[in-house]
């Protein structure tokens, strides 16, 4: 990640806002000196080297440090994590996925890991048990008014532990599943030797391996080079997968299908479950949160939505389930250039492989009724040749793909029980052009763009779940945003990198709407469409009035959406007759509006620092320990009233910030 | 341009035939001569202009959630041992601009025992509900997974990181464990408005309520030490029936239990020794804490 003032800024109030100021001065130092030793930060900050210790130690714990030690050396030398930094700024968005795909107590879980840092297991455990103990005590005490005490843990098997106040965690093996689950998911992954070292210092450690291992008389020569490449590659990797040590353990030894069963089992019967089937991991581990993983989850709830504003909510909700079974095994992202370019062997760089219709039927709720949002139309308006058109390889700008046509296609509509599948096969091998034609509608169901039919026949409306399914499915398919790829008969899959330009290409489109209205947008677009213009040649295109034009061009270069370019007819340069091209660099936009993303962030946390100031009698008096939790009780009105506001504000601008986080994830994370 | 007024209206005093042709010009070019009637706005620009804020959409249900769930994560940790609270900054210089690194740092390390408002500063009742702000990270009151620190970190990880002096102490005893938060729930606007609706839930426990805050206030009036000491917190925080309450207080015995007590207010004011160690530079906090 790049770090420009804006991040180093942003990255040191959200670190001031949740660790306090003393690691965020130490942060913004690092960020702004680069690696540093204890005594250079004391230099820099000016602080005692006791109180940078403390403050780097924080800092360690919660994983916003890379440190190097060379060998026999006494110092070591820090180094800011910027990403986990920056990554604070999305507890909020992680936790409630993690709240709810898995569960409060999965919550409660992730956010005692959150919270503590880098965490032993053994600690984490001790430290739940004690929760748990405590409130096993305080139960009785409080034993007369049963709903007030603590509520009753797992082996009192009561039906209460829905209810706010009691542990979340049952037991420490209820925590041992909890942990399961989340490992299993990647969510959390392990600490390791090499988890602190920066990336380049990694590289470089791997290079000088390699280097002594497999070159020791030097590398020559091009063939040479490409294995040098790849032994690092892979030296890398193996780095890399370190983390996930815990994970493959796991695989080891059991089947997740089997803790699955288990675990629909204790959320029906809260009180004893056998959690002794799932492997307790080892208590000497370190584990800590993995945000990558986490944000291809967040980029599938990114992509849902999306696909749920362009399309509708049921197809949306398919298409969920569909990302959920697809990256199930995607560690990132975006891959890494080095890491990931010649894995020829590695799954990751081959794409997020496929999945079944089948597959998504079988992890569909029952309660979702399938046959909305989809349309009917008339089976001559339907070109089935072109809907269900099977693209086996990502699209690609470099070479022209042949769209290979597949006869097992002829085995996908078998879902339909039709008779007219053996003569559509027939017509597969004859054509390839998509055709509009009367006689190779396959009941005409195939109408992925929904067309309101009412003459439909009655045949054709009690569709069974799986042709339903797969109607939503080719909506996505033929959709322009390309949700979806059809890549084999009935085996779907989706091209990330396509798909996320898409909702790059729409959010920043919203931007320019937002900012220029829609005349801006529309001129935006016949530039993206035909390259650079010409000033005089562009109101001819764009069909508007020069001056109007003109001032509209130039209102979108001073926002930095469109740049002009001056290119001189001949060597005196004559400004009167020299072309002025006008273009849209898209990624300089996106630069851009990422900048302005960052400052608009730094700005929000700012004005509430600001509104602390201001109210900050108030908020002293909130903080005393006999006014917190009964402010309404103790403060006066017009004080109370201040605080409510100041809440409010509060949240307010959070979630300002998240939501500009979101647009910041799209234009470069996810 | 005064001057060219000044002549005007002596022409128009005189009556006169022109004498020359400037004046005339003078005379007729000038609008407010030949209309009589106009009435000049004589008021000054609107200063502030209405303008039409863009104002966000309003949270939707998911949003309303991540929000607090981040808001619940800061509020626990800013409850952690980890965190601290003291803020050495000054505010009144804040706003101002600065050159440079070294001006940067003059601007932390304000707040000390000689910056202190003298009329705030004096003990007070209300003194002893205030929670001590914290200079340095406890960091000795947990454990930590100490082979994933470089080396020169140990001992402050241990909390011995200790100025090199005879005189200081050792408070810490007693086994090291990771404190879980007990803050769980943060209190949003709507629910600080709407307390009824909470209460409506447990209707039946609202007596009940009430019954305990009795006997906690009678304890109170008694002068019983227990009312903020953490040992009848479990009964007193769950007593109140809103699961908002369980913050501080019950917070303070997961200290207690570790850190001998250091956040007992009432101790602080009652052991007069201890005031030496309040942020002496920020250096002396940690044998107190």
């Amino acid at each position: 990640m790049l770090v420009t003032k804006p991040i180093a800024e942003l990255c040191a109030l959200l670190i001031d806002e949740l660790h306090g100021e003393l690691p965020s001065r130490i942060f913004a130092m690092l960020l702004s000196k680069g690696r540093s030793t204890v005594p250079q930060l004391s230099q820099y900050t000016s602080m005692t080297p006791r109180q940078v210790r403390h403050g780097l130690a924080v800092l360690q714990q919660h994983n916003l440090l890379f440190y190097h030690v060379d060998p026999g050396a006494e110092l070591a030398f820090y180094e800011a994590n910027p990403d986990h930094a920056y990554n604070l700024v999305r507890t909020g968005k992680i936790l409630e996925m993690i709240d709810t795909t898995f569960g409060a107590p999965a919550k409660d879980v992730m956010q005692s890991l959150l919270l503590s840092g880098q965490t032993r297991i053994s600690d984490l455990v001790a430290a739940y048990q004690e929760k748990i103990e405590q409130a096993n005590k305080s139960a009785p005490g409080v034993g007369d008014d049963g709903d007030f005490g603590a509520e009753p843990n797992g082996a009192d098997g009561d039906s209460q532990s829905t209810k706010s106040g009691g542990p979340l965690v049952k037991s420490t093996a209820h925590l041992n599943t909890i942990l399961c689950r989340l490992v299993e998911a990647e969510l959390i992954d392990v600490v390791h030797a090499k988890s602190f070292e920066s990336s380049e210092d990694i590289l470089k450690t791997v290079e000088k391996e390699v280097m002594a291992k497999y070159f020791p008389g030097g590398v020559k020569g091009n063939k040479a080079k490409a294995e040098f490449q790849e032994r690092i590659a892979e030296g890398l990797r193996k780095v890399r997968g370190e983390s996930k040590s815990l994970k493959r353990k796991l695989e080891q030894n059991g089947t997740a299908a089997k803790r699955r069963r288990l675990l629909s089992g204790i959320s029906a019967v809260n009180g004893v479950h056998d959690e002794d089937m799932d492997p307790a991991l080892d208590p000497r581990q370190v584990i800590r949160i993995n945000y990558e993983k986490c944000l291809v989850d967040l980029r599938n709830r990114r992509l849902v939505q999306y696909a749920s504003d362009m399309i509708g909510e049921t197809t949306a909700y398919v298409y969920g389930v569909l990302l959920k079974l697809l990256t199930k095994d995607l560690p990132r992202c975006r891959s890494d250039p080095v890491m990931d370019a010649e894995g020829d062997n590695e799954e990751s760089e081959k794409g997020p492989g496929s999945v079944t219709t089948e597959q998504i039927l079988d992890n569909l709720k029952t309660s979702v009724d399938l046959s909305l949002g989809i349309g009917k139309a008339e089976r001559r308006h339907i070109s089935s040749t072109a809907a269900e058109k099977i693209e086996s390889f990502p699209p690609k700008k470099k070479r022209f793909i042949e769209e290979t046509e597949v006869d097992g296609e002829a085995s996908a509509d078998e879902d339909e029980g039709d008779d007219e599948s053996s003569e559509e096969s027939d017509y597969d091998s004859d054509y390839k052009a998509p055709a509009t034609n009367g006689t190779n509608g396959v009941n005409g169901t195939n109408g992925t763009r929904v067309k309101f039919e009412e003459a439909a026949a009655p045949k054709e409306r009690r569709m069974d779940r799986p042709s339903m399914l797969r109607q939503h499915l080719l909506i996505l398919a033929e959709s322009t945003q390309r949700f979806v790829r059809h890549c084999g008969s009935n085996e779907w899959t989706v091209d990330f990198i396509p798909v996320m330009d898409s909702l790059r290409e729409a959010e920043l489109d919203s931007v320019i709407e937002r900012t220029c209205g829609r005349q801006g947008l529309r001129l935006v677009r016949i530039l993206r469409a035909k390259g650079k213009l010409d000033e005089k040649a562009l109101p001819n295109v764009a069909l508007m009035r020069k001056p109007e034009l003109q001032q509209k061009m130039l209102e979108m270069q001073t926002a930095g959406f469109v740049s002009v370019q001056e290119v001189p007819r001949d060597l005196k340069a004559d400004v009167k007759k020299s072309f002025f091209l006008w273009f849209c660099d898209v990624d300089r936009s996106y630069n851009r509006l990422l900048d302005t993303s960052y400052r608009t962030m730094v700005h929000c946390v700012q004005v509430l620092e600001a509104l602390r100031q201001k109210e900050r009698d108030v908020l002293e008096t909130t903080k005393r320990t006999d006014v917190r939790g009964r402010e309404k009780d103790t403060m006066r009105k017009s004080y109370y009233e201040r605080y409510s506001r100041f809440l409010d504000c509060e949240r307010k601008l959070f979630a300002q910030v998240m939501r500009v986080d979101d647009l910041v994830s799209v234009l470069r994370d996810f | 341009m005064s001057g060219r007024g000044g002549r005007g209206g002596r022409g128009r005093g005189g009556r006169g035939p022109p004498t020359n042709g400037r004046r005339a010009v003078a005379q007729n070019s000038v609008p407010w001569t030949m209309d009589s009637d106009i009435v000049l706005d004589g008021k000054p620009s609107e200063q502030f202009p209405p303008y039409n804020v863009p104002k966000a959409p309003i949270l939707t249900k998911t949003e309303e959630k991540q929000v607090s769930c981040f808001l619940l994560f800061r509020e626990q940790c800013q409850d952690s041992p980890l965190y601290t609270q003291a803020r050495s900054r000054a505010q009144a210089s804040s706003t101002a601009r600065t050159y440079g690194q070294e001006q940067i740092n003059k601007r932390y390390g304000q707040v000390t025992k000689a910056t202190v408002d003298p009329f705030t500063a004096v003990p007070m009742y209300s003194h002893k509900f205030r929670k001590l702000p914290r200079t340095l990270p406890d960091l000795g009151s947990r454990p930590f997974a100490k082979e994933f620190f470089p080396p020169e970190l140990h001992s402050t990880l241990d909390g011995d990181d200790e100025l090199a002096g005879p005189g200081t102490k050792r408070r810490r005893v007693g086994p090291k464990t990771l404190g879980l938060s007990n803050i769980t729930s943060y209190k949003t606007a709507e629910e600080l408005f709407l307390p009824d609706t909470q209460q409506a839930d447990s209707g039946a426990n609202l007596n009940k309520a009430l019954e305990l805050l009795n006997t906690v206030e009678k304890q109170n009036e008694d002068g019983k030490e227990a009312y903020l000491s953490g040992e009848d917190d479990d009964d007193w925080v769950r007593g109140n029936g809103d699961e908002d309450e369980d913050g501080d207080v019950e917070e303070d015995d997961v200290y207690d239990d570790e850190s001998g007590d250091d956040y007992n207010a009432e101790q602080y004011f009652d052991g007069n020794q201890d005031d030496e160690d309040y942020d002496e530079g920020g250096d002396d906090g940690e044998g107190f804490f």
